[in-house]
């Protein structure tokens, strides 16, 4: 037994599955990500953290094309993800945002019954090949999102009537319905409860086991709680980026640490 | 003194008591800042308030007195001079109404008689019909009459020339005492702890209270007057032919047939065409407006298409006539000469030219409120779509529409209301023939179009044929009401559901 599992956890770690170099990005006139250059490992949650304004959540949604949606927004650099470059001309951000699934800060269920919702993804991109392959991908999101238990018996009510804990849970596991490799997150707990944000944290890190996840937060002790690697961004600068234990108990720059301890935010 | 009471009018009046209000403002102000020795922080209220309270009290009560005076006092003094009136006089004159109008006239003409000096004010109280010719007297100073005066009009005119004086003097000082009275007791009310904020914050209140209800009382009033002239119709005419009638044939010497059915079918072929034109493009109008469209575009294109909204719709009934229908007529009709070589359409007005005319006039109406609603449609759930890497026109139709849904519902049958209700265009536009039929290429007519016919021309307003028109138009305000109802209750049902 303990002969196998060893080299497993080797496996597991250390496999670079995103990689940004030199990122740029502008708003309008505005220099919002000044030189951001960053490793994210596979199977590991990393926690961006950094005071209102830093250009976290900008760069978080450069990693799924998302700020293509907005107009005036610039993105130069490069960003690659298992190698291949996301802006490249030949990737369409239709099919790379499949693959990068994103939960965003509030909670967000379209209106339409729990099960739409979860099958959103997978029915836009046919992923199903029948009712009943749909409703095991359905099932299996919303094991993947802890939320099954709650809502199996009331898959066709609205999204919109559950609590707000659950609804973040129902994006969460429409998120996971179309099989991503990353998953996204934008400060997922900032709506909810203590007790919701425990049940998403406990379902970050259980989700870990099959994505890479990047959760932008406001909460060091989140950070500190779900995540293995620490980036401290700054004014648009990516000030620290290690492990997050380092971080937070011996910061290499000035700054992180006036911030960790509370003197800047 | 009675000379000078009388030489004021109602609208001088008004500008008294008004002056009266701006005196009292500036007198009670100053008399609360010396009440309070000079300091205005000891005041309950900033001086300001003082002066509007003093002049509340002057103006209100005054001028409401002066308006209720004003409805009663006619009622009152006809009451008093009908009596002069001998019985066999109503009968000859068909109506008390006609003979009271006579005297009002009369009475008028004596008032202008005095004004222009043609008789002196004794010689208009002691005149007499056997003395003076009273027609050709009046006649000369512009007031011209229908017949010879006959004493006892004459009489009551007199009477009623005497009591709507003196009313009037006695409305002039009654008001004005109590205006005067007003202003004492604003003076007497101010002094430094009287909470004069408060009472102007209820009389802010009651004023917008009053602005609110007005309007609701002006919609009842309506509704009512309504329904009481259909009741009349509905004395002299069978309901039953009414409502399941088939055929609609109004005939000035009685005995029509007027049934709602061929008016009613018009009506609402001539509106789902129009909805059918105006629904889709204007909804695609605003889904490119409110999803695609740059801003610089939208900037450009939402002005452009809400102009079309404000042309009258006189000129989209001219459009109909002069340019859809020929066009129309050239590609449906005209036989060999026509475009499509068929004959199935023989005149401009048709249920299509007024239903495509009124689409385009719906278009704006339909794709600005879509628009709003749309707009109205969180970015977050679009964000949401987009995360999961749905495309744009993915989005706008798995997401967005059914979010917008109910409001586009609503949109859409207050567009229908609107096309109901529509007037000029269908009376230029789709004809004046009332028939049952399925053909968009017969001209057919509305509910409203046959209102205004009905009213317009020589009317007597005690025939049905006449009265027909209120009937008509109590059930267009029905079914109109029915729609905007049921339009608000399904904006409001799913705006809940989905906040």
């Amino acid at each position: 037994m303990r002969d196998n599992s060893l080299p497993e956890r080797d496996v597991d770690t250390k496999t670079v599955k995103i990689a940004a170099r030199d990122v740029q990005v502008y708003y309008g006139d505005n220099h919002a990500i000044k030189d951001v250059n960053v490793d994210i490992e596979d199977k590991t949650v990393t926690a961006f953290i950094g005071p209102s304004g830093c250009g976290k959540s900008t760069f978080l949604r450069c990693i799924n094309r998302m700020n293509d949606t907005i107009d005036i927004c610039r993105v130069e650099g490069d960003i690659r993800i298992d190698g291949e470059d996301i802006y490249d001309r030949a990737v369409d951000p239709v099919q790379l945002r499949a693959k990068v699934g994103m939960v965003f800060q509030k909670p967000n269920p379209f209106p339409k019954s729990i099960y739409d919702n979860v099958a959103y993804g997978p029915r836009i991109h046919g992923l199903a090949r029948n009712k009943a392959e749909l409703d095991d991908i359905v099932e299996r999101a919303l094991k993947r999102g802890a939320i099954w238990n709650e809502v199996k018996d009331r898959l066709h009510a609205p999204g919109t009537g559950l609590s707000g804990g659950q609804q973040q849970r129902l994006c969460i596991a429409r998120a996971v319905a179309t099989e991503p490799e990353v998953l996204l997150m934008d400060e997922p707990c900032s709506a909810l409860d203590p007790i919701a944000t425990a049940q998403v944290e406990e379902l970050i890190d259980e989700l870990r086991q099959s994505y890479s996840v990047v959760i932008v937060t406001h909460s060091m002790q989140q950070a500190a709680r779900v995540s293995q690697r620490t980036a401290f961004f700054h004014l648009g600068n990516l000030v620290e980026f290690g492990d997050t234990d380092k971080i937070f108990t011996q910061p290499e720059d000035p700054r992180t640490e006036s911030y960790i301890t509370g003197r800047i935010g | 003194m009675i000379e000078l009471i009388n030489s004021i009018s109602v609208s001088l009046l008004v500008l008294i008591i008004l002056g009266l209000a701006l005196v009292g403002y500036f007198t009670v102000r100053k008399h609360a800042i010396s009440a309070a020795g000079g300091d205005a922080r000891v005041l309950h209220s900033l001086p300001g308030y003082y002066g509007y309270n003093a002049a509340m009290c002057i103006a209100v009560p005054s001028l409401l007195i002066l308006v209720l005076w004003l409805l009663i006092q006619p009622m009152l003094v006809q009451n008093a001079v009908i009596g002069l009136i001998p019985d066999q006089m109503i009968t000859e004159g068909s109506s008390v109404g006609l003979v009271m109008s006579d005297v009002r006239r009369v009475a008028e003409g004596l008032n202008t008689a005095v004004a222009q000096g043609a008789l002196t004010r004794t010689e208009a109280v002691d005149l007499r019909v056997d003395q003076t010719d009273v027609r050709a007297l009046l006649a000369d100073v512009g007031v011209a009459l229908g017949s010879d005066v006959q004493a006892p009009v004459l009489q009551a005119a007199q009477k009623y020339r005497a009591l709507t004086a003196t009313g009037a003097a006695t409305m002039v000082v009654v008001v004005l005492a109590i205006a005067v009275l007003g202003f004492a007791l604003a003076f007497r009310m101010t002094h430094p702890a009287f909470r004069a904020r408060n009472t102007v914050e209820a009389g802010v209140k009651a004023l917008l209270m009053i602005a609110a209800s007005l309007a609701i009382l002006t919609t009842v009033g309506i509704v009512l007057s309504m329904i009481f002239e259909s009741r009349n119709f509905f004395q002299l005419h069978d309901w039953k032919d009414f409502f399941f009638g088939t055929s609609w044939a109004p005939n000035f010497r009685g005995n029509s047939d007027l049934a709602i059915l061929p008016l009613l079918w018009g009506t609402l072929y001539i509106s789902v065409i129009a909805l059918m034109v105006a629904v889709p493009i204007g909804l695609f109008a605003a889904i490119y407006l409110s999803e695609y469209a740059g801003p610089k575009v939208r900037a450009v294109a939402k002005p452009l298409l809400e102009i079309l909204a404000g042309i009258p719709t006189i000129v989209y009934g001219l459009f109909a006539l002069l340019t859809v229908g020929p066009f129309l007529v050239n590609l449906f009709g005209r036989g060999e000469n026509g475009v499509l070589g068929v004959e199935w359409m023989s005149g401009a007005t048709s249920v299509l030219t007024a239903g495509l005319v009124m689409g385009i006039m719906l278009i704006p109406f339909v794709s600005s409120l879509s628009d709003d609603i749309i707009n109205a449609v969180p970015q977050s759930l679009r964000d949401g779509s987009f995360g999961l890497g749905a495309t744009h026109s993915e989005t706008v139709r798995q997401v967005v529409l059914p979010a917008a849904l109910p409001g586009i519902v609503g949109a859409i049958l207050l567009a229908a209301s609107r096309a109901i209700g529509e007037t000029m265009i269908v009376v230029l536009g789709a004809g004046a023939i009332a028939r049952i039929s399925g053909n968009p290429f017969e001209a057919m007519t509305t509910i409203t179009t046959r209102i205004v016919s009905q009213l317009t021309g020589d009317t007597d307003f005690a025939s049905p044929e006449t009265l027909v028109a209120f009937a008509l138009g109590l059930t267009l305000f029905v079914l109109t009401l029915g729609l905007n109802v049921v339009a608000l209750i399904i904006v409001r049902k799913y705006r809940e559901q989905y906040e």
